[in-house]
């Protein structure tokens, strides 16, 4: 009897259950799109989606996106490789874009979105690098304009009596000045998919060209990170470190000058943003000509092809696109507008900002990463040789030497 | 009503069509499909899919990225499972000794089993961290001023997998050798002291070969298990330093779902598929002999 009882007690949950998730099911919103974003871990997240929602008349569905960026990347190549139409829009980064825009899994927004009179509103170069497929379509709306900046410790600057960092003699001596006890000059993110940017960046202010390393530029700005690390300028335990661990040290003020992506969020959030403690700087000029380098980034809103709501995704990227959304995307996420003429109505001239992307954009030759549709391999795989160079597990020649073997196998 | 014996026959297989029909769909067609791709250079991002025959396979023995994750995957399981067999039966005799606040100690060691991969190795990434880690912080009370960094060396990047590893699934092997401990009569212990064994007599005597049979059975799925890791060294090292602590099944995951090369991760699967299959082969033929 007791055996009957406990089993129909069972059932009767089961069957509960069942009905309890299928009136959840049919109890479900209806929705015009769905969005697959990075942002919905930001506080103000809630905010600008209601924001959108009133702007567009748009019901949006949301979907979060994993932090880690391999989860990610995978995630989001899985659902646009297997032409999976449950996601309309998705956020997707340089590196995914490099990889997918030549695939036929984004729409081309040249018609519809990206048309010719805010199309010169955008970063040219950024958007002929990287968001333009090899057909001339534009696959994706920028959702910010970013700068792989310099940013400096003024607390340390002013301890050293250091005024000026205008030229590579200049930064060496900051390094030389700076480092010491636990401290360093620079300081970076060496982690295998991280570093490339700074690898990157290096060869572009010694004048080289990252798909070239038969270039004595490019050999010079390899040899000069190594000495760095054999100097005690910077830190050979970085190769383990990504942003996150890499901002904490900065906060510390264990490092006297480090390239990083966006406005600061990170050094804010522990107080020390501002003029007299962490902020960005002019990139030292180490060509001794007057020229400059920058990298400039951005994560775009791109078009599944497979979606089955395409007039409410058109709807969505116009406002993305327009001043209103991307002001609220300042306003919300201190995204810089990748529109200039958006950025120049709508950043007041308060903000710091302001004045060092407006000096990036005029007096640095601004570029796109280097990148290739293999991207996250081609990365992985110069990230690896980097750090071996860097262990003196190889010389920098061979470093240069299997380098330019990786250009050639993954540009052909 | 009576229903015939004959069509009693069919009850069972149509009980069991569903799930029968699950599996089809969920393992044994993308078997089929992995064998197949294996057999293909199917890159996605160049858009290249031509059938290639064994090149695949071929290609694994000059990969110097595939034969570093080899030797690591062998590094790493013969390594964490000698340690599993060591440390799990040594935890397992001392969870076996009757002392107050047993039950509690054999409930709490439990805990980092219990735990996701992932988080361990995100947490083990800041632990191990030469700045702001707890493992470096306990080092410096002992040796003041002490400076490293586990994560970017081979060797110590490579004992610091392990060790998480080992953090995690030791207790698990522990228990599971405990219950079988269980099963060997007190009085055994009782004869043999009564003629004068003492009490490393009596392991190597008793208790090791009664519980080696059942020690032997959990290294079959403990070494599977170590040979398909991929989410500690995933969340812990991305396969860094380099990629030195680069799991084979971390390999794998890379060329399949970051790289997009189908057909070399499909050729990849399928050789550590035979592997697995071969070593569960023997440890099953050892186990069988050791119960004859």
């Amino acid at each position: 009897m007791k055996k009957k009882a406990v089993s129909i007690l069972l059932a009767a949950a089961l069957a509960a259950g069942m009905t309890g998730n299928t009136a959840t099911v049919f109890a479900g919103e209806e929705y015009d799109l769905t969005l697959y974003s990075i942002q919905t871990t930001d506080p103000d997240f809630d905010e600008w989606l209601a924001n959108v929602e009133e702007a567009t008349g748009l019901n949006i569905n949301v979907i979060a996106a994993p932090t880690d960026s391999d989860t990610r990347q995978q995630k989001v190549t899985t659902i646009l490789s297997t032409g999976d139409s449950s996601v309309d829009i998705l956020e997707v980064n340089d590196e995914m874009c490099a990889a997918f825009k030549n695939s036929g899994w984004l729409e081309g927004l040249n018609d519809t979105v990206m048309t010719e009179d805010i199309r010169g509103e955008f970063p040219q170069g950024y958007m002929a690098d990287m968001i333009t497929d090899k057909d001339g379509n534009i696959i994706g709306v920028p959702s910010y304009s970013g700068y792989l900046a310099f940013w400096v410790n003024q607390e340390i600057l002013d301890e050293l009596g250091i005024e000026s960092l205008d030229t590579k003699d200049d930064f060496i001596a900051y390094m030389e000045a700076a480092s010491g006890d636990g401290r360093y000059g620079y300081g970076g993110s060496w982690e295998k998919t991280y570093v490339f940017n700074e690898i990157a960046q290096f060869v572009n202010m010694f004048g080289g060209d990252y798909f070239d390393w038969t270039r004595e530029e490019n050999k010079e700005a390899i040899q000069f990170l190594r000495d760095m690390v054999a100097n005690g300028w910077t830190p050979i335990d970085q190769i383990a470190d990504k942003y996150e661990q890499m901002n904490p040290k900065a906060n510390d003020g264990k490092y006297g000058s480090w390239f990083m992506w966006g406005l600061g969020t990170d050094y804010a959030n522990a107080d020390m943003l501002g003029a007299d403690k962490i902020h960005m700087a002019m990139v030292p000029d180490f060509s001794g000509k007057g020229e400059r380098a920058i990298f400039t980034d951005s994560w775009s809103y791109v078009l599944n092809t497979a979606s089955e709501h395409k007039d409410a995704a058109i709807t969505f990227l116009n406002y993305m696109a327009s001043e209103g959304g991307m002001e609220i995307a300042y306003k919300t996420f201190d995204r810089y507008p990748a529109r200039a003429d958006v950025a120049e109505k709508v950043v007041p001239d308060s903000d710091p900002s302001k004045e060092m992307y407006t000096r990036y954009a005029t007096e640095c030759n601004v570029k796109g990463r280097p990148m290739v549709a293999q991207t996250m391999e081609f990365i992985s795989d110069m990230g690896t040789i980097f750090q071996s160079c860097m262990k003196d597990e190889i010389t920098v020649d061979e470093f240069c030497e299997k380098a330019q073997q990786y250009v050639d196998t993954y540009t052909n | 009503m009576a229903v015939s014996k004959k069509s009693m026959r069919w009850i069972p297989w149509i009980l069991i069509l569903p799930v029968l029909l699950i599996r089809t769909f969920t393992t044994i067609y993308p078997i089929f499909v992995t064998i197949k791709n294996s057999f293909f250079d199917i890159r996605i991002l160049a858009g290249v899919d031509d059938f290639v025959g064994f090149a695949n396979y071929l290609k694994v023995f000059s990969d110097q990225k595939v034969i570093t994750s080899i030797t690591f995957t062998v590094i790493f399981t013969v390594v964490s499972m000698a340690l599993h067999i060591v440390l799990g039966v040594m935890l397992a005799l001392i969870l076996n000794m009757k002392f107050k606040g047993r039950r509690f100690i054999r409930t709490i060691v439990l805990i980092p089993w219990a735990m996701p991969s992932v988080v361990i190795g995100m947490a083990a990434k800041w632990a191990f961290n030469n700045d702001y880690g707890l493992i470096n912080d306990f080092i410096r009370w002992f040796v003041p001023g002490y400076q490293n960094s586990w994560l970017i060396n081979t060797g110590s990047a490579r004992a610091a997998v392990i060790a998480m590893d080992l953090w995690k699934d030791l207790p698990f092997f522990a228990i599971l050798v405990l219950s079988g401990l269980q099963f060997v009569s007190e009085d055994i212990y009782e004869a043999a002291r009564v003629d004068g064994a003492n009490g490393i007599q009596c392991f190597f005597r008793i208790t090791l070969p009664l519980i080696a049979r059942n020690v032997l059975t959990l290294c079959i799925p403990f070494t599977l298990w170590r040979l398909t890791s991929f989410d500690l060294v995933y969340a812990m090292t991305s396969g860094g330093p380099g990629e030195d602590t680069a799991l084979i099944a971390y390999r794998i995951t890379m060329e399949a779902f970051t790289n997009l090369n189908i057909g070399y991760a499909g050729a990849l699967a399928i050789m550590l598929f035979l592997v697995m299959a071969v070593f569960s082969w023997l440890n099953i033929r050892v186990t069988s002999r050791l119960a004859d």
